[in-house]
């Protein structure tokens, strides 16, 4: 159990340190944008272009889920619903109103964000393991309405194919202009996301991770916190989706599919919870594993799930925690904020 | 529509088969146990390969639902237990982690085609009809038999009443001295071979294949969160409530027959909030 006043003095240092980061924080935020760029960049030299964009809208999708998850301690077994609703919104919209990719992309993640206070409302009034179970609950039905309950719509199982139109001389169906479109993607999602999980708010939601009643206590609404943070967490998931409608052409409901929930949760223990790196390294981790080892194992879910024990009974901090520990101090003081 | 109830009641009986270990897990162990839907789908599995060999429906399912109780006492053992008082994220995903790898077990031994079983009671004529099928009253017999038998075991029997108990006040009950562990594991098990046989006895309505598991899963949640997570009778009655509910939509309108299930768990959450214990 945390002591008395740990709460309040971890926000306090954390405030603090908000606050000197603005200061000296930009130019170490530059190296940190370009040194994911690098990444990206030499990866897509050495690997084929599209997948490594594939990876990179993966790695949205699985910030999106550190926020909750990570961040808030809210795991959610139903992230693929707002993934998938933008993933659709996105498509409907460009087939049938404008085949405009930036509206489509705009109306995707207004999909998603309006779906996610609509749920989040109702989800937000549970926590631990009915929150996981309600929203798989919702998942399912989303899958089921996409595949049977509005099938004249999203066309059930046989999905669709998107046909965006090209912005000007721009086409994103070039493959070399959409990888650096989703890089810019990921780019501006990875900086929203660390400054607002160093900002007041941000340390709000980790107190509700630390403890709830204690922040309740100190006579903050925490309902609406965590409202809050459930609409930006699915609004990202759901842009996401839209780059992947951008990406494939094609949409199925294999997009929404609740059994893919499993893999964002993969991704960020591999990684490591809490800590916008370990969703970064996680889903890179993971998207390589599960795209190389499905090639030559046949039977990738028994050693997905074998990966997953030997994580949650030994690994539990991933590979971000791992090498924080075995660089003890001197990692953990220039890495601060983002981290616990 | 009397075949539309029966319907209603069947799916019912199932899903409070498969509910009740969940909900007792639940109760208990405070730990959503996502490897009862692996239980659920090898007890059937089993079946299939015994049932050729014994000849016979009785002694096959007894077998099944006996060789499925050692697997589920590994699955306890080894994966549940190490996750007491823990974060209830890492018991979900462990055993989730554990239905994966059985799943894909499955898939390795039978294969992934859907594997149809014809029902068990001789003489087939009777139940395709349009007179009430038998072996759908059986089912619905063999619930209330099962309900009837654990209210009795949590009432007269020793484990049951420690568990019971235990359901009330874990701390107290580990102040008598008593290794609650223990009957936990034996509430496991017998949750895991009422899910077995649940399993079993659906099979030759709808079909046998590997993620049979996942699908009931998330029905038998949405049972669980309806009764009251570790409410006995309010599992009873939340599954055949729900089990009539798929079947009258579905006979208005087959498309929304699941989905309804989702929907009414979402509405009790509305006026029900659940205030679960998950630390």
């Amino acid at each position: 159990m945390v002591n008395e006043n740990e709460v309040l003095i971890t926000s306090k240092e954390n405030a603090t340190f908000a606050r000197l980061s603005l200061d000296k924080g930009y130019a170490r935020t530059l190296v940190e944008l370009a040194v994911i760029s690098i990444i990206m960049i030499i990866a897509a030299r050495f690997f084929r272009m599209y997948r490594i964009t594939d990876f990179m809208v993966f790695i949205i999708f699985v910030l999106s889920f550190d926020l909750l998850y990570g961040y808030m301690g809210h795991l959610s077994f139903g992230h693929m619903l707002y993934f998938g609703s933008g993933t659709y919104a996105s498509a409907i919209f460009m087939n049938r109103v404008s085949g405009n990719p930036i509206l489509g992309i705009l109306a995707g993640i207004l999909f998603a964000a309006l779906l996610a206070i609509f749920l989040g409302a109702l989800v937000m009034k549970t926590h631990g393991a009915a929150f996981a179970l309600i929203n798989m609950g919702f998942n399912q039905i989303g899958f089921f309405m996409v595949v049977s309950g509005l099938s004249a719509i999203t066309r059930g199982d046989d999905g669709m194919a998107v046909f965006p139109d090209p912005l000007g001389s721009i086409h994103l169906g070039n493959e070399r202009i959409l990888f650096y479109v989703v890089l810019g993607s990921l780019l501006a999602v990875f900086y929203f996301l660390k400054r607002l999980t160093q900002s007041s708010f941000g340390i709000m939601i980790r107190s509700i991770h630390e403890n709830e009643n204690r922040v309740k206590f100190l006579g903050y609404n925490t309902y609406r916190y965590k409202i809050i943070t459930f609409v930006i967490s699915g609004a990202i998931a759901g842009f996401a989706g839209t780059l992947t409608t951008i990406n494939y052409g094609f949409i199925s409901p294999g997009f929404i599919n609740p059994f893919y929930n499993v893999n964002p949760i993969f991704a960020i223990l591999i990684g490591g919870a809490g800590n916008l790196y370990g969703a970064i390294i996680g889903g890179l981790v993971f998207k390589f594993l599960s795209e190389y080892i499905a090639i030559y194992v046949s039977t990738w879910e028994l050693v997905l799930g074998i990966a997953l024990l030997i994580m949650t009974f030994r690994f539990r901090t991933g590979i971000v925690g791992s090498v924080k520990t075995l660089f003890g101090k001197l990692l953990k003081e220039r890495m601060g904020g983002g981290t616990k | 529509m009397m075949d539309t109830i029966l319907f209603g009641l069947t799916i019912g009986a199932i899903l409070y088969l498969i509910s009740i270990g969940l909900s007792l897990t639940f109760g208990t162990m405070k730990v959503i146990n996502f490897a009862h839907g692996l239980v659920y789908a090898l007890g059937v599995y089993f079946y299939i390969s015994l049932l050729p060999r014994l000849g016979s429906f009785l002694p096959a399912v007894i077998l099944s639902v006996a060789l499925v109780i050692p697997v589920s006492y590994l699955i306890e053992r080894l994966v549940v237990r190490r996750l007491y008082g823990q974060s209830i994220d890492y018991a979900i995903i462990a055993t989730y982690a554990v239905l994966l790898i059985g799943t894909d077990a499955i898939k390795i031994v039978y294969g992934a085609v859907p594997y149809p079983l014809s029902a068990p009671i001789r003489g087939s004529f009777s139940f395709l009809g349009a007179s009430l099928p038998i072996y759908r009253t059986l089912i619905v017999a063999a619930a209330v038999l099962v309900f009837l038998g654990l209210t009795l075991f949590f009432k007269k029997s020793m484990v049951g009443k420690v568990v019971t108990a235990a359901l009330d006040d874990q701390e107290g009950v580990r102040c008598l001295g008593l290794r609650v562990e223990k009957y936990f594991s034996i509430i496991f098990m017998i949750g895991s071979g009422l899910a077995a046989l649940g399993g079993i006895l659906y099979a030759p309505i709808s079909a046998a294949h590997p993620y049979m598991g996942f699908y009931i899963l998330l029905m038998a949640f949405a049972v669980v969160i309806v009764g009251g997570m570790g409410n006995m009778k309010g599992t009873f009655i939340a599954a055949f409530a729900l089990g009539l509910l798929i079947s009258i939509t579905g006979r208005i309108y087959s498309q929304a027959a699941e989905v309804m299930v989702f929907v009414a768990m979402a509405l009790v959450l509305l006026f029900r909030p659940i205030e679960d214990s998950s630390h």
